[in-house]
């Protein structure tokens, strides 16, 4: 099946002047994304994820190259245009969850809305809407930080399906969680590749997560290169492997060194 | 179905409602009580102080003002022939005066010196002959009795100045009453020397000023008295008031008018308000320095907060509007308890001088202060225009703070 291209990175390339160092996070980056696909941006920390998440979420213009939503250079929008492509096409998940603290949980999850222009009472009915997908409901008069670390990041993703976007882009969303908690979170993400349609973008350095992908970008040292999920799964596989041969070189190590006089 | 980028980027929606910027706006303020407590109680205390003073400043004018020009209307003419040996205020010049435009009314008055016996008592008094027109062209504030009708010739109404004079308090126990006038008539064009007649009280009006009689003008046209002593005239407005006058003044009559009195009265009271308000301002400055304070803290603690918003789609406008918005909150809430303390506070020095001049006898009740409504808009409007200048830097920096560094601070 032939799917839409949504999203087309091409010659991407960021560029810091750091005390007269030049830093060069990322250097002509190229990668497609399909419509409705898990994708998966991975890549050990420092690697230049971080730079790419903000690009990719409309909030920093790169240097040279272009990114092209639907066939529309974000940073050719007006400031205005942009900010409204944020609110009403891109949910992001956050790895720590950033709250507006006056406000309460449904407040917080409605926010994305109110940027669309949503009166109080329509956000919060769609607010209410996207908490019951994450089964937080109960929790909406409350105020989100005292809550959990998986509670919050479940709100956290309610936050940015509220408006129904068409792209989530999840940056590491379960750092923080437990592996119970991680998993909900995945399985969430998951379901909105399925049953809303959406196009996931997932940033995390944890290879644990390769398996639930349709497409991998890696980034290394500022590169990019696409995988398809069989060579990430082989690639995961290796990585295994290299972990085992370490682990039992570590072991190994020990070893020897306790038979030392 | 999604719509198009293209399209969505034009659609109607780009905007947060004001009215959800305002409840934000408002959570935030309720989020930290005690810091928007403090600092509206500043505002409560600068604006509270400057309405308090002012409006004891304007009180006081307009108490002075009711003294002096008693219960003349504004839109009200004297006119007099002064001096002048050729020109007088005769039938001819009343009538040219009636003629011109922008009259609304007119009386005729005399006005001579006599004097005043009543059950043996003597004094000088002034004696004004007037007639119904002049009654409603001057509120007369009358303690007892009635007025003078149009039938009215030996009857005659008098001040409490004039009962005072002769030793009778009450004014009820004037009425009735004969009196005797003695009106010599020296330097007037007449056939009598003088009048001399007994008329009966019908009414006492509430004024102190010295001792005055009223009497029916027809007794002084009777003794052959050819011109008027004065001549009150009653422009449609109180814009029409200085063309009149000019106009009149232009017949070769002396025009005066309470104008006169009022705009050197209000000179004097301007002068004194600015140093009221120059005192006011010393609590305004502490008021705005709080202001700014929390402003700016507040800035620095939702830095990260700001940059979410904007992460989340708010325009960085979105985000100078809000805290425009708190600024406006905040000066709103104490204006308007500023102004209602200081008007209660008034209203409380206001009683407290009452009773206490009350007890020394001064029967009249007076206002020390005046809450004019231009006075309160005014108070908002200023403190609108202080927090508009105090939350200019707090907003400007709101609104360029850049998401990626903003969240990315601990």
């Amino acid at each position: 099946m032939n799917k839409k291209v949504m999203i087309q990175v091409s010659g991407l390339s960021q560029e810091f002047e750091t005390d007269g160092e030049t830093i060069r996070p990322l250097q002509q980056a190229n990668f497609s994304i399909l419509e409705n696909t898990f994708n998966i941006i991975y890549g050990p920390s420092g690697s230049g994820k971080s730079t790419m998440l903000n690009i990719l979420s409309g909030l920093q213009a790169p240097t040279a190259g272009t990114v092209m939503f639907e066939g529309q250079n974000i940073y050719k929008m007006s400031r205005d245009a942009l900010a409204h492509f944020r609110a009403h096409r891109l949910g992001v998940v956050y790895q720590t969850s950033y709250w507006v603290h006056s406000l309460n949980v449904l407040e917080n999850v409605a926010m994305p809305l109110y940027f669309l222009g949503y009166s109080r009472r329509k956000a919060a009915k769609l607010a209410m809407l996207a908490l019951q997908r994450v089964g937080m409901e109960r929790y909406a008069k409350k105020s989100p930080i005292f809550l959990s670390g998986g509670e919050q990041q479940r709100i956290g993703l309610a936050r940015a399906l509220a408006t129904s976007p068409l792209y989530v882009i999840a940056d590491e969303p379960t750092g923080n969680l437990d592996t119970e908690n991680g998993d909900k979170v995945m399985n969430l993400l998951l379901n909105c590749q399925t049953e809303f349609r959406c196009t996931i973008i997932l940033v995390t350095h944890n290879m644990e997560y390769v398996p639930l992908a349709d497409h991998l970008i890696h980034i290394q040292d500022g590169l990019t290169e696409e995988l398809q999920q069989a060579t990430a799964l082989q690639a995961t596989e290796e990585i295994i492997r290299d972990l085992r041969q370490r682990v039992a070189a570590l072991a190994r190590m020990k070893a020897k060194d306790a038979t030392r006089p | 179905m999604q719509p198009d980028l293209k399209t969505t980027a034009h659609q109607r929606y780009t905007k947060i409602p004001s009215a959800v910027l305002l409840h934000v706006a408002w959570r935030n303020l309720i989020n930290k009580k005690l810091r928007a407590f403090l600092t509206i109680m500043g505002i409560i205390i600068g604006i509270g102080s400057i309405f308090f003073l002012l409006s004891f400043g304007l009180g006081l004018r307009d108490l002075v003002t009711r003294e002096v020009i008693g219960n003349q209307s504004i839109q009200s003419i004297e006119i007099e022939s002064g001096n002048s040996k050729i020109i007088k205020l005769d039938q001819a010049g009343v009538n040219k005066v009636k003629g011109l435009a922008h009259v609304k009314r007119s009386s005729l008055t005399y006005t001579f010196p006599g004097s005043l016996k009543i059950k043996g008592s003597e004094t000088d008094t002034i004696v004004y002959g007037i007639d119904p027109d002049y009654q409603g062209l001057t509120s007369l504030r009358l303690l007892e009795g009635r007025l003078l009708n149009d039938g009215d010739v030996k009857q005659a109404f008098m001040n409490q100045g004039a009962l005072n004079s002769v030793g009778i308090t009450d004014p009820k126990k004037a009425i009735g009453q004969e009196i005797q006038l003695a009106i010599p008539l020296q330097n007037v064009e007449t056939s009598k020397k003088q009048i001399v007649d007994t008329y009966k009280v019908v009414g006492v009006i509430d004024s102190t000023s010295g001792s005055e009689i009223f009497i029916p003008r027809f007794n002084f046209e009777a003794a052959g008295v050819l011109n008027y002593s004065q001549m009150k005239v009653l422009a449609d407005s109180g814009a029409d008031v200085g063309t009149l006058r000019k106009q009149i003044e232009s017949l070769g009559y002396q025009t005066s008018s309470p104008v006169d009195t009022i705009d050197q009265i209000n000179q004097i009271f301007r002068f004194f308000n600015i140093i009221l308000a120059g005192f006011g301002i010393i609590g305004m400055i502490v008021a705005v320095l709080g202001m700014f304070n929390t402003l700016t803290v507040a800035l620095l603690e939702r830095t990260k907060e700001i940059g979410l918003m904007v992460a989340l789609g708010a325009r960085n406008r979105d985000m100078r509007r809000l805290f425009i918005l708190e600024a406006m909150l905040l000066s709103l809430i104490g204006a308007a308890f500023g102004v209602l303390l200081a008007f209660l506070g008034g209203l409380l020095i206001n009683v407290l001088m009452n009773s206490l001049a009350h007890n020394r006898g001064v029967t009249e009740h007076f206002m020390l202060f005046a809450t004019p409504f231009w006075l309160i808009l005014a108070m908002f409007g200023f403190m609108m225009v202080v927090g508009l200048v105090v939350v200019y830097f707090p907003a400007r920096r709101a609104g360029k703070i850049n998401p990626i560094e903003a969240l990315r601070r601990e």
